[in-house]
């Protein structure tokens, strides 16, 4: 008896579950002729902007807000090389530059540009102590003010790090997000794949000349392969009705795909200093005729990290704020990836708030 | 040659075990079937559990020394081909005196080698300002420290002589 009540319930519970299956795969099928539309709906950065200097190919852009700037220091995102910094404003409720515009602060974002094979021998030298001064110079005159906050993400963070360690009379606080510092850890498939005896850096580089942008997009996809090549379409395919799934996978898809190449001297230097021979955590970075000095950094320190980031885990991050002379030094590790760290729903509105936060509690 | 076919047979035999632990673990995940759950959401989860199996077996498998050895070797030899085919193009400008990608390349980095130079000595000439500046600021305020010591002592001396002529004036109006 009880069996038959059993397989009864089974039966009904199998029944509804295919018949909501199916009206749901229909509702899948009508969305799909939509993607198209919705594809060409995606736009890159969504807070008003404007040109205030140029430079080569690097363009760096003013974010208007509705009201004027309330925040005397002004502040200045550096983004990584190997993509395009609209990241940093991907649509609207999903902008770290929004949030600071909002906050009342003057910002301004780096945009690289796309190198040519003309920028082959480009150094890391030229983009710290040539592009990133020459911007925050260009924007301390501009607002009045004697210092700027900078903020660098990934390969931008560590950027912005070594400008901090050789021009700290220039910035007022540093904000990290998901930054390579420490290359010693082997967690990262990244560090692994590039260690000397695997990956002849040298000969790579003087055979390809710039990188392209492939191969790095390539690099990118394989390091994750199921969730990138698999489990990424199943789940488009899986919610490809509700339009605000589809509107974020849109916007992230245009923005992962849209890679750049980079300078074959920046990733010559980022390769074999960093990812080989580990040099910025030891002091010993050259930088032209410089060395990079860690223990110089003594502004306010933020420094956010990813728990679950696969392209620069939190032992890489993390002991930068042992290596700064800063007394003033905070570090959050957040529950995301990568980019989820920058853009997701949750980051948005709960880390966010408290990063900016901590940087008007430390600006004029 | 020897040694060449033992690698081979590495590279073949952790291949071999990547998709036999993927697939056993993965006939695992399906041991945890539940018939009593509503099967769209048991089909779900089983697919959730043997794409988690593959991920994690993939990673493992791309930090053995056989995989990175295998991505060495296909790395080296794209960039052979690529640098063969370049020299072979070399050649072919070099014949009808046309500039080849690496002339250029060679104009490119002998203009970085100028361009080197010359910032390094405008970045010397900075250093050497900046230190003749200092030397000004530090004459000037040695300038201005002996000026006030100078106003100091006339005023001092001024003091002295009028004292003693008051003091004379006071004695000859008595």
């Amino acid at each position: 008896m009880d069996k038959e009540t059993s397989d009864g319930a089974d039966w009904e519970t199998w029944h509804s579950s295919f018949i909501n299956e199916t009206f749901a795969n229909l509702r899948r099928l009508t969305a799909i002729p939509f993607l198209p539309d919705k594809m060409e709906q995606v736009r890159k950065g969504v807070t008003p902007r404007e040109v205030v200097y140029e430079e080569d190919r690097l363009k760096v852009y003013r974010y208007i807000g509705d009201v004027e700037p309330t925040i005397k220091t002004p502040l200045c995102l550096v983004f990584a090389l190997v993509n395009r910094p609209y990241i940093m404003d991907l649509k609207e409720g999903r902008s770290i530059i929004a949030q600071y515009v909002k906050a009342g602060f003057d910002t301004y974002l780096i945009d690289w540009g796309t190198p040519t094979k003309a920028e082959r021998f480009l150094t890391t030298d030229d983009y710290v102590n040539g592009y990133i001064l020459n911007v925050v110079n260009y924007v301390r005159e501009r607002t009045g003010a004697d210092k700027v906050n900078l903020l660098g993400y990934c390969m931008g963070g560590t950027l912005s790090t070594m400008f901090t360690a050789m021009h700290q009379d220039l910035v007022k606080n540093l904000v990290l997000l998901a930054t390579g510092i420490d290359y010693s850890t082997r967690e990262s498939l990244l560090n692994l794949w590039t260690d000397p005896r695997y990956f002849d850096v040298d000969k790579f580089v003087d055979t390809v000349g710039n990188i392209p942008a492939e191969f790095l997009q390539s690099a990118f996809l394989l390091l994750k392969p199921v969730s990138n090549l698999v489990e990424k379409y199943i789940n488009l395919a899986e919610n490809v009705h509700r339009d605000e799934f589809v509107d974020d996978y849109l916007h992230m898809e245009t923005w992962l795909n849209d890679n750049i190449p980079v300078p074959g001297e920046v990733y010559h230097e980022f390769a074999k200093y960093l990812f080989q021979q580990n040099l910025l955590v030891r002091n010993r970075m050259p930088l032209g005729r410089h060395i990079v000095d860690l223990r110089k950094i003594t502004c306010p320190l933020l420094n956010l990290m990813a728990s679950s980031d696969h392209l620069v885990p939190c032992s890489q991050t993390e002991p930068l704020n042992d290596l700064v002379s800063s007394t003033d030094k905070d570090k959050i590790i957040w529950p995301a990836g990568h980019i989820g760290l920058a853009v997701s729903a949750k980051a948005q509105k709960e880390l966010w708030p408290r990063a900016v936060d901590w940087l008007v509690q430390r600006s004029d | 040659m020897t040694d060449n076919t033992g690698k081979i047979f590495d590279q073949v035999a952790v291949f071999q075990k990547l998709w036999m632990d993927s697939f056993t673990e993965m006939a695992g995940v399906w041991s945890q079937f539940s018939a009593g759950s509503p099967p769209v959401d048991e089909m779900r989860k089983m697919r959730g559990g043997m794409l988690k199996v593959l991920a994690e077996t993939w990673d493992e498998y791309m930090r053995t020394p056989q995989f990175l050895e295998m991505m060495k070797a296909s790395l080296n030899g794209a960039l052979d081909l690529k640098r063969m085919a370049r020299e072979g193009m070399n050649r072919v400008h070099e014949q009808f005196e046309n500039p080849s990608k690496q002339d250029i390349d060679d104009v490119l980095l002998a203009v970085r080698h100028v361009e080197r130079r010359l910032l390094e000595r405008l970045e010397g000439l900075d250093d050497r300002v900046a230190n003749v500046t200092e030397k000004i600021d530090d004459l000037d305020d040695r300038v201005a420290k002996q000026e006030s010591a100078i106003e100091r002592l006339e005023q001092t001396i001024r003091t002295k002589v009028q004292k003693p002529a008051a003091g004379s004036r006071k004695e000859t109006g008595a």
